[in-house]
């Protein structure tokens, strides 16, 4: 009795013990020599309180290695060194891209020092500006450098809570149209990416935003964090300044009484990346006759098709998967080569979880695929794809006795009706003629 | 028989057609033996049935279209039959058919509307 109460007890502290995120706890925190890590207290403090276990490592050290034997050694790789030059042979651009294919999920911060980061960067279709321009703003007027700059967070999906304004201090990058990437944090409409930290660059500001702004790095469609979701489901998120975690910025005052965002910030950008946020997954696809629940391989065509998928999210607060119903815009395709039918699969009211939708099937034979294809700036992407085949009906699996066809049973029953009649007729008509003519010829 | 009493019809058009009718029938009824009568009521019995379903079929419904086609083509089909059967027993055609005794001609025909039933039944679903 006791060993199953200790049992259970074990259990428990597992469970209590286990990350916060869907894919793993382990973080590695590569961080340069110049940062402290007592600066970023409040950040790393936050990671370990969720479950994470933090491992850190300087960018020239070769301990611990994040690829060992071909197989990642962490589930998650923060990379603080947004001025290092020179990394240990395992990071280079080439190996956090085989990280991401790994399923690591990365935090990039890049400066505007030039580095390998900053030449990965438009792998990611991220552009950067120009080596040692960083993002300035003299509005809101206050009284610290033009360089670090509040930001007000405008709700996405990730930060999905109203925050007060971030200390921002870094440079911009604007996005190229790739429909993986999506913006965290916009740059205030009023900030610009220049030069030189003083003012001395500015009249060449105004020059180059009296010729239409071309360019210009300024304005809100300038992005300071951003995300990437990979197609392999790994994310990564490109911040532009180092400072955005720092307790310093963390604690620093927006307004007089009121706290920054930034650690909450933080704290939700860790979240996204290291997939605690807005990850799904479907957990299984069913599909069936109407009125019938065994799936078939193969359907007759114009069958009437029942699909259901089931879709999970994943809970950080209780570390679980659990039923979600909450998506609107899920569609469904029944595909050869394309998509014959395409249909919204709602979710299905008083079930948790479950999307369904009934639809009849094409009448067209051949190897079909039902296919859900979800993919939405911030979530998980949805890919299911399970094949069935379409065939026509067994010989004998037409209607017979068509009302519509009853004149031709009927013409066709009559002739054979007829025939016989006629063939009764002919030959008991035989006979006669033959006595006919017997008699006429004894005449 | 029949051309025979058309072609003297003809000359007196003007003056007596319905008496060329008449003496069409007259000349039918007298001249046809019962047996061929019987085959051609047979025949306009099958013109008029795949009459009806031809109709039938351009105006209300050629859906299911194997029915339409077995249907109809029974009475074609029953039609050549018989009107073979009845260009083979008619006595004057005897010199063309001197081979073919009335008997054999409806073993012919029995036995080829049989097949043509047994594939009708099998078209018509």
């Amino acid at each position: 009795m006791f060993s199953r109460w200790g049992l259970l007890l074990v259990l428990g502290l597992a469970s209590w013990a286990t990350a916060k995120s869907s894919t793993g706890d382990s973080v590695l925190v590569i961080l340069e020599p110049k940062l402290d890590k007592d600066n970023f207290s409040i950040f790393f403090d936050g990671l370990r309180e969720k479950g994470y276990d933090l491992t850190f490592r300087a960018p020239k050290d070769v301990e611990p290695a994040v690829i060992e034997y071909d197989s990642p050694q962490f589930s998650h790789v923060i990379l603080f060194a947004p001025e290092t030059k020179s990394f240990a042979n395992d990071i280079t651009p080439q190996s956090l891209v085989t990280l991401l294919e790994k399923k690591t999920n990365l935090l990039l911060v890049v400066s505007s020092k030039q580095t390998p980061l900053t030449s990965l960067a438009p792998e990611f279709s991220l552009v950067l500006p120009p080596p040692g321009t960083p993002l300035l703003s003299h509005f809101p007027e206050r009284d610290t450098p033009a360089t670090v700059i509040p930001v007000n967070v405008s709700p996405n999906p990730v930060v999905t809570s109203k925050l007060p304004p971030v200390w921002f201090s870094g440079i911009p990058f604007s996005l190229q149209n790739n429909p993986l990437l999506f913006p965290i944090l916009s740059a205030p409409p009023e900030s610009f990416a220049a030069d030189s930290e003083g003012d001395s660059g500015a009249e060449a500001v105004v020059q180059v935003s009296e010729k239409g702004g071309e360019g210009l790095w300024a304005g809100s469609q300038m992005s300071l964090v951003a995300g990437f979701q990979a197609l392999g489901g790994s994310r990564a998120t490109w911040v532009g300044g180092v400072d955005l975690f720092s307790d310093e910025y963390a604690q620093k005052e927006t307004k007089p009484g009121v706290k920054s965002g930034n650690k909450e910030f933080a704290s939700a950008v860790a979240a996204w990346t290291f997939q605690e946020s807005l990850a799904l997954r479907i957990d299984r696809v069913t599909h069936h006759r109407v009125n019938q629940t065994e799936a078939l391989q193969a359907y007759t065509t114009n069958d009437e098709i029942v699909f259901t998928a089931h879709i999970s999210k994943f809970n950080s607060e209780t570390s679980a998967w659990e039923p979600f119903s909450g998506i609107q815009d899920m569609q469904l395709e029944f595909t050869m080569l394309d998509p014959h039918i395409r249909t919204a699969l709602p979710p299905v009211p008083g079930k948790a979880g479950e999307y369904s939708v009934t639809f009849r099937a094409p009448d067209r034979h051949g190897v079909f695929k039902f296919v859900i294809n979800h993919k939405r700036k911030g979530w998980t992407h949805l890919e299911s794809s399970t094949m069935v085949s379409l065939v026509p009906p067994r010989h004998d699996g037409y209607p017979r006795f068509l009302s519509a066809a009853w004149p031709y049973y009927i013409g066709a029953i009559s002739t054979s009706l007829g025939f016989f009649i006629f063939s009764a007729l002919w030959l008991a008509g035989d006979d006669r003629e033959s006595k006919k003519s017997k008699g006429s010829k004894a005449e | 028989m029949t051309p025979k009493a058309t072609s003297t019809a003809k000359p007196q058009q003007a003056t007596a057609a319905p008496n060329a009718l008449e003496s069409l029938l007259k000349a039918y009824n007298e001249t046809t033996s019962s047996r061929l009568k019987t085959v051609d009521a047979f025949l306009v019995f099958l013109m008029l049935s795949g009459i009806v379903q031809f109709l039938y079929c351009i105006l209300v419904t050629n859906f299911p279209f194997n029915a339409f086609l077995a249907g109809f083509s029974s009475c074609v089909g029953q039609f050549v039959l018989t009107a073979s059967l009845r260009s083979q027993v008619n006595p004057a055609n005897r010199a063309e058919f001197k081979d073919v005794s009335p008997e054999r001609a409806f073993a012919d025909f029995a036995m080829g509307s049989i097949v043509l039933h047994f594939f009708v039944f099998n078209f018509l679903g």
